[in-house]
């Protein structure tokens, strides 16, 4: 192949000319921190690390790789849960130093950014406006918003918000061929191509600007802790209240063994850790009904079993709750030092009975499930905690959660609320899609990426792509 | 700390990446490998022989974390950086010795017969004005460390009797070896306050430097010397407390408990010690320092910077903020990234200039944006590393230690008595 040739030390010295050369990375060890993202248990080593500096740099960065048909992967933060990130001996496109924050329009509610801005430092330069940005990860204090766009990322508040790809207006795209491009919604008449882009996990190109919808602050928010004996309760609290005509702002349940996790980091917020689980529940919007709105959910919650339902004092109250509720997957490393997450989204009517099933699927593996999820989308985010240097719990381990996320297609959902496919669901997607369909999103992906270069090995497995198949140079494997 | 102490702490890790928006060199720098979760890479992968112990890119993104700790306070999951960062360096020394410029200052500060002629050679040289004259004609690397000397400076306060009864407890400052030698006179303001609110101030002859450097920068072997002085120094005193003005001494003291548990005949006399180690703040706050009367007309505009060392690494929050409360004429304002490392860190400036000035940079910027006259911060190396900023750009917001701001208050209630 075309890049086999080229020595590592030619194309390092070669981009570091285009982003300064203390920002290619080439040498092993300064390459072991991007082997992974924050799924721990994969590595895979980049061929080298680059950091462009300016959209110009970017730019001219993929032109560059797209001269020798490189194949190359983007990184935020390196906060994602599906392994995303990984580059196997690909070269690694980090935006991190991509963080300018170019327009706030506070008239038009928009904001104009660079892929490498903090999620929540987007929503701290709105608030001087009375405004934030809605689609709320709980990674938001670090992950990326070009991330975010990537994995058409979820949160807390999407419940009622809609998720990022709701919240973009407009990318500025540099394809893998080098050509820069502008993906709107398709307002003007023709396809809705930024629809196509966000949630491509990085497999259509990489974002250089996007331009993202703010959303005014409510005027009033009412949060609530909801604490029950059994987990089926809370799921059918959840249920009850959906079918009830409620779409609270957020709508999050955790069990026994992620309160406890939470309880004992510095995130302590005050959950009950003797509750089988609990429901956050948050209201919002006008001052007028949300009280209204609060007392329904708390008499459908007791109703449901709830022991109590408690309300956040005042907005440091609220903080809490949340805060220890964001930083609960982190909390997870004080049970075990790897860690599975998954991310399937079930039909919210089965969530009690799912439930019920993953419990037993872990008792059977002798392996614990925490769960912390989106109740009120019944996006269910069930995480084993592990100890990946014990080859006999790894194999229970991943044999449960295969099994669990067999159960959650078999109920009617699907592999990914927010994570995206990344490389941890691939063999996933065969289960849930049709031949057809897998070649259909194939045939998308080629005209956005007709080499496969960007982000390769992800989303779809490669060989069911059956055109591809057919290409004589692509047969064996090869990854570029 | 030994290999399985090690292992234990790093596999805490998730990689979540949550701390990577707390680390001031992730910020400054760009590069994972300057970030928490990268070094914990690095230091997994050298205690497990994935990388060369002698790889010089390894040390430089080891050596260029400032050892501020604001990622354990961003961490769900209770990964003991600050304890692995010297575990590792620990071990790193034993393969590469320390820079000599490091090496020296260390060697001074452990030695009270060097350290004592090294600090007094320093106050002569700012007396005559040689400090501030350097930051303007000096060569440019060395104007750092002029500003720092130039900006420890300190107009005579007009001394009073504190009123205190004595009564909450034979108390023992810390006098610490900078502090002591730069800035005395916010030693003296120390004890007056403490006195003022009833603590019975006693001295605790023999005591030494605390040992923060030698220990930060690996040198274990030294620290632990350093602190079973300290230790037997206090114990004589009769202290019931021990107490800190300095963030990075009190972080420091607080942990001889860990630093000696390995140590039989030490151990229980360092977590005796440790566990009477308070913040001048935290003493004062107990029962709320007495306040002193609103200059309602004469606000000053004073913005907290939170050492490191005290918000990160001892977890002392509110009790800076009630003390500072407590002044009539101070009117608090907001900093923006108050508990984000200025880049002061021990002798990191002095080996590490360059992201040093990296780090300030934002903090400068954010303090100018607060619009405060003074920014109050707890920490000697803070305050140099602030003030000279300030100094450098010519700016006329000073940086003071709270405790100054109220012992200045209190003198000027008594002139007006």
């Amino acid at each position: 192949m075309a890049d086999a040739a080229l020595p590592v030390e030619s194309l390092a010295a070669e981009l570091g000319a285009i982003v300064g050369a203390r920002h290619v990375l080439t040498r092993p060890s300064t390459l072991l921190a991007y082997e992974s993202d924050a799924l721990p248990g994969y590595h895979k080593r980049p061929r080298l690390a680059v950091f462009p500096g300016s959209q110009d740099e970017l730019v001219a960065v993929v032109r560059r790789l797209a001269k020798d048909g490189l194949p190359f992967v983007a990184r935020g933060a390196g906060t994602g849960l599906s392994g995303g990130a990984l580059a196997d001996d690909a070269v690694l496109i980090g935006v991190q130093r991509l963080r300018r924050i170019i327009a706030i329009d506070a008239e038009a509610r928009t904001a104009t950014v660079e892929p490498g801005v903090v999620n929540a430092t987007l929503t701290r330069a709105a608030a001087a406006f009375g405004l934030h940005y809605a689609p709320d990860p709980s990674s938001q204090a670090a992950c990326t918003l070009g991330g975010n766009v990537a994995e058409n990322a979820g949160g807390p508040h999407c419940l009622k918000y809609g998720v990022t790809l709701n919240h973009v207006l407009r990318a500025h795209v540099v394809l893998p061929d080098g050509e820069l491009v502008t993906l709107d919604r398709g307002d003007q008449g023709g396809y809705d191509l930024l629809g196509a882009f966000v949630g491509s996990e990085g497999c259509f190109g990489i974002a250089t600007e996007l331009t993202l919808k703010l959303t005014p602050n409510p005027e009033a928010v009412l949060t609530m802790l909801a604490d029950f004996t059994s987990v089926a309760a809370a799921a059918e609290a959840t249920s009850r209240m959906i079918a009830a005509g409620i779409v609270p702002a957020a709508l999050e349940l955790m069990d026994q063994a992620t309160i406890r996790a939470v309880e004992e980091s510095i995130y302590a917020a005050g959950y009950p850790i003797d509750a089988a689980a609990v429901l956050l529940v948050e209201v919002d919007g006008p001052r007028a009904g949300l009280e209204a709105d609060a007392n329904a959910v708390s008499e459908i919650c007791r109703a449901a079993g709830a022991r109590e339902v408690k309300r956040a004092s005042d907005a440091a109250a609220r903080e809490k709750l949340w805060q220890g509720r964001k930083k609960a997957f982190g909390a997870m490393g004080r049970v075990a030092p790897h860690l599975v997450v998954q991310d399937a989204v079930v039909p919210r009517t089965q969530l009690a009975a799912l439930l019920n099933d993953i419990a037993s699927i872990g008792e059977r593996h002798g392996v614990r499930v925490c769960n912390v999820f989106h109740a009120g989308d019944g996006n269910l985010h069930p995480n084993i905690p592990y100890d990946a240097n014990d080859a006999d719990e790894s194999a229970r381990v991943h044999a449960a959660m295969q099994q669990i996320m067999t159960r959650c297609i078999d109920a009617g959902g699907t592999i990914t609320g927010e994570h995206g496919v990344g490389l941890d669901k691939l063999p996933y997607m065969e289960r849930l899609f049709t031949a057809d369909t897998l070649d259909a999103m194939c045939t998308l992906r080629e005209t956005f990426d007709p080499a496969r270069r960007a982000n390769p090995g992800k989303v779809v497995p490669l060989h069911s792509c059956r055109e591809w198949n057919g290409l004589p140079a692509l047969r064996g494997g090869a990854s570029s | 700390m030994n290999t399985e102490e090690m292992r234990s702490g790093l596999d805490a890790c998730v990689h979540c990446g949550f701390c990577l928006p707390a680390c001031p060199t992730y910020l400054a720098l760009d590069d994972e490998n300057d970030s928490p979760r990268g070094r914990l890479v690095l230091m997994r992968a050298l205690l497990d022989g994935q990388v060369a112990p002698d790889d010089p890119d390894v040390a430089k993104h080891l050596d260029q974390c400032l050892g501020c700790r604001g990622c354990e306070t961003a961490c769900p999951s209770g990964v003991p950086y600050g304890r692995l960062l010297e575990g590792t360096r620990e071990r790193q020394r034993a393969q590469a010795p320390l820079p000599f410029v490091a090496r020296l200052v260390l060697a001074v500060f452990a030695r009270e017969w060097l350290l004592r002629p090294a600090l007094a050679v320093a106050r002569i040289a700012r007396g005559l004005g040689l400090a501030r004259l350097a930051t303007r004609v000096a060569p440019h690397a060395l104007r750092m460390p002029a500003a720092m000397l130039a900006t420890t400076a300190r107009k005579a306060v007009a001394e009073y009797s504190p009123r205190g009864d004595g009564s909450r407890g034979r108390t023992a400052l810390l006098t610490g070896c900078v502090m002591e030698g730069l800035l005395p006179a916010l030693n003296r303001a120390s004890e007056r306050v403490l006195a003022e609110n009833d603590f019975q101030i006693v001295e605790a002859k023999g005591q030494v430097c605390c040992g923060a450097l030698h220990a930060h920068a690996g040198d274990t072997g030294t620290a632990r010397d350093l602190a079973r002085r300290n230790i037997a120094a206090f114990e004589a005193s009769g202290a019931e407390f021990v107490a800190m003005n300095s963030a990075g001494c009190g972080a420091m003291c607080r942990e001889y408990g860990q630093l000696l548990a390995q140590d039989p005949a030490w151990a229980a006399r360092a977590a005796a010690f440790s566990a009477k180690v308070r913040d001048v703040s935290e003493l004062l706050a107990v029962a709320g320092p007495k306040p002193t009367t609103p200059d309602a007309t004469h606000p000053t505009l004073v913005a907290w910077d939170a050492p490191c060392h005290l918000q990160h690494a001892q977890r002392v929050v509110d009790p800076p903020l009630q003390l500072l409360r407590a002044i009539g004429d101070v009117r608090l304002v907001p900093l923006v990234d108050s508990a984000q490392c200025c880049g002061s860190a021990g002798i990191y400036g002095l080996v590490q200039p360059e992201v040093a000035s990296r780090v300030l940079a934002p903090k400068l910027a954010r303090i100018h944006e607060s619009g405060a006259r003074v920014v109050a911060t707890a920490n000697p190396g803070c305050l140099m590393q602030i003030g000279s900023g300030l100094l450098l750009e010519g700016s006329t917001v000073q940086a003071r230690h709270p405790v100054e701001l109220l012992d200045a208050a209190y003198a000027r209630a008594r002139q007006t008595d």
